[in-house]
């Protein structure tokens, strides 16, 4: 997952602040199902040779990868399209999030709004949280650790501004 | 540095976990990289000591140590561990470590899976290592696991069995992350013929991993059930067929050891070029040459049967395909020495390793072609020539690029210097002792020694005792290598970002250690 989407840091004109990251996805989807398939096809195709040969074992072993290769690009399609902005415009701080077909957001106020980035061991495990009267809301899921703490510094700035 | 040390000022009410649990809960690459290295490394002292065990016995003809049996499981439980605790989740570690660094990826694109798939892993060395104290032992019918003795055994053979559909599990789940990460988390520009030659060899290495692994399954379940539930498929006295088992094996294992030697290139093709100062010879060629052997190393299994009674076509078709292989292979030691060819080269001890492996390597890779003559392999299967041909591989061959790419990483990982003299005191004290534990053992296949058996003949002692004499030195010169590695995780003078002066690509851009800020912005390919 991840990247900063390339034009994700937009700061505009007028002071509004807007920070969008997304998944990043290098294959579209069609070479998604395609090396799907690939990899189902030729293991179920060895395992049926040794089937037919008798040794039916294998496939069940054969089908329980598939499965899990089937999870994992069924992951990968829920997270096209997925993405999370945070913009800061005004006195207003909103959060939005799309991920599959869940989507929510919240607001807070800008003077209200405060950053905490911990992290289990210098610039690994972070998490960045935007907190407000005691609710906090976890930010940056599609970020490295590394762009988190940027991320967080750059909020800290943004609010004080 | 000053965003990170702000973050800590600020402490949130959400705990977060610290110590083991840390370990045990962590989804960062980096973390899960460092916990199958060290994991490797323990392991490798666990199988090392093995090994300087069997060759303890073997100083003299005659029995001296250990009882027969006990000799048997060593020399099994060596081989299992070295392949599937060693070999292979070292290479892991370079994986997660490296493959997102390389690609300008955040982390691995399953983090939560990627930490099941290492720690199933010491789960199943667990049981691997705790046989040996069940009622008759660990296994002992060789890595091979071959019917009939692996039906007869006792119960540490259905634990062991548990314990390679363990570690099979693990390798498919780290497969699956290698291959989406590498595929789609490329960063933007980083076209696949871009990427480090590292990466295309393990993208092509964990296609190995999902097309093979599902056969092995199969393949020590059906032992398992007939072992316990009554079944025939490999039991003569059944009906069944024993030899079906070997087919079934090979057909796993012989793409196995390239699983085992494919990602070794890939670090080597990292090496040399930093330490030539010239980009990788012919890469293109690289990267097909790297896919012809992969896809040729399913149709090449029966060399390792030679001696079961195939027809001599099947002996003729499994002799000249074996022999393909040899192109490919040729066509990469052909591109190392390229690379090398007029550079400005220097010495430092990873690329001390990666020459050591492309010379060491390549004896291994003939010797292979000597036995994948039927004619000649049926003298020589199951002899120590075979024991000389694989070591060459999988240790001058696997583990010296372990040992290269550990020197080449470890200062952007720990952002210290390792020590250059303790680094170079253990490349020659190893690549000295490897040769002389298993050059003689090709005079010992010559001459007709068996492998796997505690006792010989008078006629082989003074080559066997060269070669534990060899092990030895080997042994305890890796020692420093575990020194080199603490001490450098410890402290040391600071690495520079980008550590070599040759050193090309992503993951040299950014600091040395690499924690913060790696990719602050989408770092763009062109
Ligand atoms: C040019 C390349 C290679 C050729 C032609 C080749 C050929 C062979 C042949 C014919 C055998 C069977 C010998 C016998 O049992 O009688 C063999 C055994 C073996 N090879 Fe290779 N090999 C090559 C490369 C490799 C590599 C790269 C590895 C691993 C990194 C490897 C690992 C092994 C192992 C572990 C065995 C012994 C398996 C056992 O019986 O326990 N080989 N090789
Ligand atoms: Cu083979």
């Amino acid at each position: 997952m991840d990247k900063v989407d390339s034009n994700g840091c937009e700061e505009g004109v007028s002071a509004t602040f807007v920070f969008r990251s997304r998944p990043n996805q290098s294959l579209t989807r069609g070479e998604q199902r395609v090396v799907f398939w690939t990899l189902a096809m030729v293991c179920l195709g060895t395992a049926s040779g040794f089937a037919l040969l008798g040794y039916w074992p294998i496939l069940p072993f054969a089908g329980l990868e598939i499965g899990l290769l089937a999870w994992a690009h069924e992951v990968l399609r829920t997270r096209e399209g997925a993405y999370e902005t945070i913009t800061i415009e005004g006195d207003k701080v909103v959060l939005e999030w799309q991920a599959g077909t869940r989507a929510d957001h919240r607001e807070m106020n800008r003077r209200w709004a405060r950053v905490t980035c911990e992290c289990a061991s210098p610039g690994r495990n972070c998490h960045l949280r935007l907190s407000s009267h005691g609710r906090d809301t976890e930010v940056g899921q599609y970020l490295s650790d590394e762009a988190r703490l940027r991320l967080a510094a750059t909020l800290r700035r943004k609010l004080r501004e | 540095m000053s965003d990170a040390a702000h973050a800590h000022d600020e402490h949130g009410h959400h705990a977060h976990p610290t110590g083991l649990m840390r370990w045990l809960t962590t989804t960062n690459h980096k973390d899960i990289g460092s916990l199958y290295l060290f994991f490797a490394l323990i392991m490798l002292f666990m199988a090392g000591s093995m090994a300087l065990l069997i060759r303890a016995e073997l100083f003299k003809p005659g029995l001296q140590l250990m009882h027969p049996d006990f000799f048997n499981q060593l020399t099994t439980m060596h081989g299992l561990i070295m392949i599937f605790g060693v070999i292979m989740p070292a290479f892991s570690g370079f994986a997660n470590w490296q493959v997102p660094l390389m690609l300008g990826a955040p982390d691995m694109a399953f983090p939560r899976m990627n930490n099941w798939a290492f720690w199933l892993l010491p789960v199943a060395g667990v049981m691997l290592l705790g046989s040996f104290w069940l009622p008759g032992g660990a296994v002992a019918g060789g890595w091979t696991m071959y019917p009939p003795l692996f039906i007869q055994g006792g119960v540490s053979y259905d634990l062991t069995i548990l314990a390679v559909h363990i570690m099979g599990l693990s390798s498919i789940m780290g497969s699956i992350n290698i291959i989406t990460t590498i595929l789609n988390m490329r960063a933007p520009g980083l076209t696949l013929m871009k990427m480090p030659l590292f990466c295309w060899t393990w993208l092509i290495t964990a296609y190995l991993l999902i097309a093979t692994m599902p056969v092995l399954a199969g393949a020590v379940t059906m032992l398992l059930t007939d072992r316990n539930f009554g079944t025939h498929f490999f039991n003569a006295a059944g009906g069944g067929d024993p030899v079906m088992f070997q087919h079934i094996f090979w057909f796993f294992a012989h793409p196995e050891v390239y699983i085992l030697i494919l990602p070794a290139f890939g670090i080597v093709s990292q090496v040399i070029p930093t330490f030539a100062r010239k980009p990788l010879f012919g890469y293109a060629s690289m990267v097909y040459a790297t896919a012809s052997i992969a896809i040729l190393s399913f149709i090449v299994w029966a060399h390792h049967m030679f001696t079961v009674g195939m027809p001599v076509a099947g002996q003729l078709f499994f002799m000249f395909s074996t022999m393909l292989i040899a192109v490919p292979t040729g066509v990469k030691v052909f591109n190392w020495v390229a690379t090398m060819w007029k550079g400005s080269m220097t010495f430092e001890t990873p690329m001390l390793f990666a020459i050591a492996f492309v010379c060491l390597f390549t004896i291994g890779g003939f010797s292979g072609l000597v036995l994948a003559m039927a004619p000649v392999d049926i003298q020589l299967q199951d002899t120590y020539y075979v024991v000389a041909h694989f070591h060459y591989v999988l240790v001058s061959g696997a583990l010296f690029s372990i040992f290269a790419g550990i020197y080449y990483w470890l200062p952007k990982w720990t952002g210290h210097m390792y020590s250059e003299t303790l680094g170079k005191t253990h490349f020659w004290l190893s690549v000295i002792g490897m040769n002389i534990v298993f050059f003689p053992m090709h005079f010992l296949g010559l001459a007709g020694m068996p492998r796997r058996i505690p006792d010989y003949a008078l006629q082989f002692t003074e080559f066997n005792q060269i070669a534990t004499v060899g092990a030895f030195i080997f042994g305890f010169s890796q020692l420093i290598f575990l020194t080199v590695v603490l001490k450098t995780i410890k402290g040391g003078a600071k690495a520079s970002d980008r550590v070599w002066e040759g050193a090309e690509g992503l993951e040299w851009t950014v600091p040395s250690p690499a924690p913060y800020h790696t990719f602050e912005t989408a770092p763009v390919v062109k």
